[in-house]
């Protein structure tokens, strides 16, 4: 009775998380500190404008928002799933309205809300998990339905077209592996997922196909935005210019996909030339000289600036804090006490994980350049408190394992 | 361990799960470990390639040096005011918000869409009071929305004024306004902003003294010290001390990529092209760390400059610049040269040609009409006529005939030979060969050495010389050098046209007849002095030199340089002195003999011996021009000096270049004598 009692008590909060947690808070405080030095008019703000304490503002905010979170049963907070699903819908659909994009191509992303860029897309990421979590936790047989299927599909489908049409590709497309896996885990018939898996590998390969070799201009071209085009084709390394340009429209594409290709070359300098232990905590060259560009290095670029200041050292020991959380989180599935626990824990390892990929993938030029922050070390608010709430949803599960 | 347990799940799907995102770890990790650890090295190169930029920073040029040490060429501080572009970056970026982009918002309103403040920020704005103070904190928002091309026209205008403005300022407080050229200012930018960009040059001692007092302590604005080549003689030993260019893209021996060069020179004529590399020294290294747009963030020498070695001549300023006035006073727009030389070692005591030049302009640059008049087809006045113009010798030749005439034991210099009348003008001597007759300057009558020799009879040569033979002749030219360069001036000297001996097809009497009294060759006025030292020493014949030691610029000892010997003897000549005698007695009697051609050369209390030579130049049959000389060595009895003049288009060898060598002797004389001071002030025109 005692010993039981014990156990409860130690291992209310996983610890391994918990510290895995405040090291890459500890180390995105650093880098961002280190990244705002080469700004020189940011570095005449007063200090509590500074980003890197603005971070540690967001940080503070997001653990409040866990703790309060954590207080309640996921059961209970699952039932409110519904509404937090179309708050972000809602707001989904009112940032193609009043959205602002900063620089970023006319794009709208983000509500302007004067203290704060708000980003729905990330936190639709946090009300869709909750939202399929909920809707999968029903008996396993109403689970290999059909119908069942093409609903969840659909849950996913409506965040997935309205981020697309901002547009953001790349957030939209996270939505994919997320739902995927969470159906995978709660039982979702293993033949349709692998049919839909395959029907949606068949059209982007169709699709890369499409961008890569169909004659521009013709009728076969499908409709991209130019600019996810361009990417696309900078991550291929396939020239701007078709077949048939002449000298001028070939030279005047090329300057385009130097320009747009500027980015992905310089991270790849900033992380390459750290090599084996890198150059020092804020003695990277390539931000403060402004080769990596300001604008960029202490968000989705904030990886090339560890790496180049702490070498490939330092990228093991992010991958290992990632790790670390994200097989976490996995061991907290296996300990849920319900589908529901199982399914929403895996859903925000399918999110980090996504998350982790991708932008750790762009700094070296595994993945296509996209606008998707790394968990806890990008600066920015939006996807600071959405990275803790989707790790307090983590804890949540493990806090509430054995409460039946 | 953690991920190993997840690893070995029950569960089969976070088994799954958990292999998947091991392997997207793994794959991560790996690409890593490529970019970091295995490609590391090329991504550093990148990284140097676009961050630091070697610049070339050219060494102190050597000075040229005359015998005596005085300078002749050497570096001059020249006053700059430069612009470090980098300390304005906070000025370019004031003066676009806050006055560039303001005013063509108000000129162009539709160009400029203001920042929309979304629905939302306006509803939380209305709350907390006042859009417009909102928009006021973000003045980035305007330029967001500016197109591009605009942004950067605008960008270049605000630096523009920014620099125009301080260069208004200092060039005005300098009492010399100056407008800053926006297409200079504009080009230097882009390519090179990191060098620093120069606003005034080449200050007076006031304007120096006017900026330390007024601008001493800017950042952005620096007065520096820039060498500059200085001929402190102007125009003196122009053609031998040659001048330098602008020169900026040196090929150097080591294959540093430079992204930049600061101004260097190169010599292109005479000593400063002979002794270029020796002069120039070695280029030193500066690497500077630039930005993303190219600003200098830090610079660092990695390699420092050598200075370059000073080049001292065996010249003699003050027989240097007494030949030129010498020269120049001969006649109207005297094209001609002079050679004096050490008849014991073969030094070159004094290389003259004119008209001349001024190095010093090519520093500063050349104006187009400058340099047109200085390459005239008939001036060519920078053309070394001293080496590198070869001309027909004339009557001083005839010092080789006699010597051909003696040696083939043909010669008796008491023998009368008669020279009948030209028919057609009575008061001119003549002689026929093979039925051709040849013209004489000298009048008819009976002639023995000593008058031939001193009135240059041509028929008395040709009959002699005939008599010798063209091979003979030709034999003895030969053994001269004649025909061949003294490799003294690489660069700038002709070798003349001489026959061989081995190769005399198409020689006729009548040719050789003409190469008697010096016809049909041509020779430099310098090949002429070494025959002349040659003559007058008793027949070493030595390669001429004019650079006496290369010495680094801070050693004193004289072990340290590389010297130049003296007296190198190209051949010994082995003349019978009994035939030097004869021919040193017709010189000295053509000089002194008051009937003598070359009589004006004569200085008192200074015995001189020389030869005139007058030579045609023909066209068709008709003669176009004369080419004038005086040759000759002194003192008679101890000869040390030779001196030679060349005159185109003079009036005769003896009218118009033996008083030049005479005035030359004058001087001399005064430097034997210890009356003439080893220091000439330098004039600077």
């Amino acid at each position: 009775m005692y010993e039981t009692h014990l156990n409860e008590r130690k291992s209310l909060l996983d610890w391994p998380l918990v510290l895995a947690l405040l090291g890459l808070m500890v180390v995105g405080t650093a880098f961002i500190y280190s990244a705002s030095l080469a700004n020189e008019s940011a570095r005449t703000l007063s200090w509590f404008r500074q980003i890197h304490v603005k971070q540690i503002i967001w940080y503070a905010f997001g653990i409040i928002l866990v703790i309060v979170m954590c207080m309640f049963d996921y059961r209970t907070l699952a039932r409110w799933s519904i509404i937090a699903y179309w708050l972000t819908i809602f707001s989904l659909v009112l940032v193609l309205f009043i959205g602002t994009g900063g620089a970023s191509w006319g794009a709208k992303r983000w509500i302007n809300m004067g203290f704060f860029q708000f980003q729905p897309s990330e936190f639709a990421k946090i009300g869709f998990i909750l939202m399929l979590a909920n809707f999968l936790s029903r008996p396993p047989e109403e689970l290999r339905s059909q119908k069942l299927f093409l609903k969840a599909l659909g849950m996913i489908a409506l965040p997935f077209l309205l981020i697309l049409k901002e547009p953001d590709l790349g957030s939209a497309l996270v939505f994919f592996p997320v739902g995927l896996l969470m159906m995978f885990v709660a039982g979702v018939s293993g033949k349709l997922l692998a049919k839909f898996i395959g029907g949606i590998g068949i059209i982007v390969a169709l699709l890369l196909v499409d961008v890569l070799f169909a004659p521009p201009d013709s009728k076969w071209q499908i409709k991209l935005h130019p600019y996810q085009r361009q990417r696309l084709l900078t991550y291929f390394g396939k020239d701007f210019a078709p077949r048939d340009a002449t000298p001028a429209e070939r030279k005047e594409a090329k300057i385009l996909q130097n320009a747009k290709s500027y980015n992905v070359e310089q991270a790849l300098i900033s992380v390459g030339s750290g090599g084996l232990t890198g150059k020092g905590w804020r003695l990277g060259t390539q931000y403060s000289l402004g080769f990596l560009p300001r604008g960029v290095a202490h968000n989705d670029f904030i990886f090339s600036v560890i790496a180049e200041e702490k070498g490939f050292v330092g990228s093991v020991i992010v991958l290992t804090l990632y790790t670390v959380i994200l097989f976490s989180g996995i061991k907290i599935a296996s300990q849920a006490r319900d589908r529901l626990g199982k399914t929403l824990a895996i859903g925000v390892v399918a999110l980090l994980f996504s998350h982790v990929f991708i932008n750790i993938g762009m700094n070296i030029r595994l993945m296509p350049v996209t606008g998707i922050p790394l968990p806890l070390l990008s600066y920015g608010g939006s996807s600071v408190l959405c990275s803790l709430i989707a790790i307090g949803i983590l804890q949540n599960v493990h806090m509430y394992r054995r409460s039946y | 361990m953690l991920v190993f347990d997840q690893l070995k799940r029950a569960d089969r799907k976070l088994q799954i799960i958990s292999i998947g995102v091991l392997a997207g770890l793994i794959i991560l990790l790996a690409g890593l470990w490529w970019v970091q650890v295995v490609s590391a090295k090329q991504y550093e190169a990148n990284l140097k390639n676009q961050s630091f930029r070697s610049v070339r920073v050219p060494a102190l040029r050597g000075k040229i040096l005359d015998r005596n040490n005085e300078s002749l060429v050497e570096n001059r501080p020249r006053f700059d005011v430069n612009l470090y572009l980098e300390e304005l970056r906070s000025q370019f970026r004031y003066e676009y918000t806050n006055n560039v982009l303001k005013e063509n918002v108000r000129l162009h309103p539709e160009l400029i869409k203001p920042a929309k403040p979304s629905s939302l920020s306006r509803f939380f704005a209305s709350v907390t009071g006042g859009s417009k103070k909102a928009n006021a904190d973000k003045p980035n928002q305007e330029q967001a929305k500016l197109p591009v091309a605009l942004r950067i026209e605008l960008e270049a205008e605000a630096r523009y004024r920014v620099a125009s403005n301080i260069t208004a300022q200092i060039t005005s407080t300098l009492q010399e306004p100056k407008i800053l050229d926006r297409v200079r200012f504009g080009k230097h930018y882009a390519q090179r902003p990191y060098i620093p960009f120069p606003i005034a040059q080449n200050l007076s001692a006031k304007q120096v003294a006017i900026f330390a007092e007024n601008f001493t302590g800017l950042r952005a604005v620096e007065m520096e010290i820039q060498p500059t080549r200085t001929n402190l003689f102007g125009t003196t030993a122009a053609h031998l001390l040659g001048y330098i260019q602008r020169h900026d893209q040196p090929e150097d021996e080591d294959e540093i990529s430079y992204k930049y060069y600061l101004p260097d020179y190169m010599g292109k004529t005479g000593v400063e092209a002979t002794f270029d590399s020796a002069l120039r020294g070695k280029a030193g290294v500066q690497s500077l760390l630039v930005n993303n747009v190219g600003y200098r963030q830090h610079e660092e020498t990695l390699v420092s400059t050598e200075p370059g070695q000073n080049v001292s001549l065996t010249i003699d300023l003050r027989i240097q610049r007494a030949a030129e006035k010498a020269l120049s006073a001969a006649m109207a727009n005297v094209r001609g040269a002079v050679v004096v030389m050490d008849v014991r070692n073969g030094d070159v005591l004094a290389l003259v040609s004119a008209p001349t030049f001024d190095p010093n302009a090519f520093t500063v640059g050349v104006s187009t009409e400058q340099y047109t008049e200085w390459n005239n087809e008939k001036y060519s006045h920078m053309f070394n006529r001293a080496t590198h113009g070869a001309y027909p010798p004339g009557s001083i030749l005839k010092i080789l005939t006699t010597i051909a005439c003696l040696e083939a034991g043909v010669l008796n210099p008491k023998e009368i030979f008669h020279v009948q009348p030209d028919p057609e003008n009575p008061g001119k001597g003549c002689i026929f060969v093979e039925g051709r007759k040849i013209r004489d300057t000298a009048s008819p009558g009976d002639y023995d050495f000593n008058r031939a020799f001193m009135k240059s009879s041509n028929a008395y040569f040709i009959h002699n010389g005939l008599k010798a033979g063209l091979r003979k002749l030709v034999e003895v030219g030969e053994r001269f050098h004649l025909g061949e360069s003294t490799g003294m001036m690489p660069l700038e000297e002709a070798s003349g046209d001489y026959p061989r001996t081995d190769n005399l097809k198409g020689w006729s009497t009548g040719n050789t007849a003409n190469l008697c009294f010096g016809q049909e060759i041509t020779v430099t006025p310098l090949q002429i002095a070494v025959m002349t030292s040659a003559i007058a020493n008793g027949g070493k014949l030595y390669f001429p030199r004019i650079v006496r030691k290369l010495q680094a610029a801070d050693a004193e000892m004289e072990s340290d340089a590389s010297i130049f010997r003296p007296g190198v003897l190209r051949s010994d000549l082995h003349l019978n002195s009994k035939h030097l005698e004869i021919v040193h007695r017709g010189m000295l009697a053509d000089v002194e003999d008051p009937a003598g051609t070359g009589a004006k050369s004569a200085v008192k209390g200074f015995r001189v011996t020389g030869k005139t030579g007058t030579a045609q130049i023909e066209k068709g049959n008709k003669i176009i021009d004369h080419i004038t000389w005086f040759t000759s060595f002194a003192p008679f009895e101890k000869p040390k000096y030779a001196v030679v003049v060349m005159v185109q288009s003079g009036a005769s060898g003896g009218g118009t270049c033996a008083p030049v060598a005479g005035k030359i002797y004058e001087v001399i004389q005064k430097i034997e004598q210890g009356a003439m001071p080893l220091k000439v002030v330098a004039q600077l025109n």
